[in-house]
């Protein structure tokens, strides 16, 4: 059985991830993880926090669908490290009150 | 209007009840009728094709999750075709599949997953999400790459 890139080399996705920083207008905080979705295929699990501003209702679309392509472009997780991305997108009001361990 | 539109808007209606305290029933329900609303759209086109209107609802049921997710995967881990005029559609497709994928998995998790802790703003990015998808599939629908698809999430093609 042959390892996806992403999970033989973490070291490796750190860095790039770090790298991608400075992140687009609205981002307050990236944080990743790398595990099986539940179909068993690897996956890297993107929770981004987004400032309220940037969640609002009327602009979110715009921000999520801009910060998701960014990641995609530069990162290319399917292709270079052969992990599926999921993109989960929070205010940061929300993760106020949660106090979600995985997103701080 | 359609039952994949119904289900659309019932993810959003569902998102956006106790918009102060949001319950975690509302959103799990939210993200799963997202799921569903792509998904049913293509069966139900998929459907479309079979000469007999009677059986086409038990045509459509005759896709299993598990094999259009393979099938969506492969779309979206295939290169893009090196003719500039297919390059749209072909990314439309890859769009439709990524999202058929992504909203697979989130709907399982909000099924099945009781730790998991969802927002308001996670669940109505994915209803937009579904929206776009469902708009790109509106633009590539009847294209031979679309009609493809539609029988490869039957099963896998020898």
């Amino acid at each position: 059985m042959i390892l996806p890139r992403g999970m033989a080399q973490p070291a490796e996705l750190e860095k790039e991830i770090a790298a991608l920083a400075p992140y687009p207008p609205g981002v307050i905080k990236v944080r990743y993880a790398v595990e099986d979705d539940w179909s068993g295929d690897p996956a890297i699990y993107f929770r981004i926090t987004l400032s309220d501003e940037a969640a609002r209702r009327e602009v979110r679309r715009q921000h999520t669908r801009r910060i998701t392509d960014y990641i995609e472009e530069r990162l290319d997780p399917i292709r270079r490290w052969d992990l599926f991305p999921y993109f989960n997108f929070r205010s940061e009001s929300e993760q106020a009150e949660l106090q979600d361990k995985l997103w701080n | 209007m359609a039952y994949n539109d119904d289900l659309l808007e019932h993810a959003r209606f569902l998102a956006q009840l106790n918009p102060t305290a949001p319950k975690q029933v509302d959103l799990r329900r939210s993200v799963s009728a997202a799921y569903y609303s792509l998904s049913h759209l293509l069966t139900t086109d998929a459907a479309q094709n079979w000469k007999n209107a009677n059986q086409r609802y038990r045509f459509a049921r005759l896709f299993e999750h598990s094999q259009m997710r393979s099938c969506a995967s492969r779309i979206v881990s295939r290169p893009l075709p090196s003719d500039p005029a297919q390059v749209s559609p072909a990314n439309d497709l890859v769009f439709v599949a990524k999202t058929f994928c992504k909203l697979q998995g989130e709907r399982h998790t909000a099924d099945y997953d009781g730790t998991k802790v969802w927002t308001q703003s996670e669940a109505a990015d994915l209803i937009d999400i579904a929206e776009d998808a469902i708009a790109a599939w509106s633009r590539i629908r009847t294209r031979e790459l679309a009609q493809d698809f539609l029988l490869d999430l039957l099963g896998s093609r020898q």
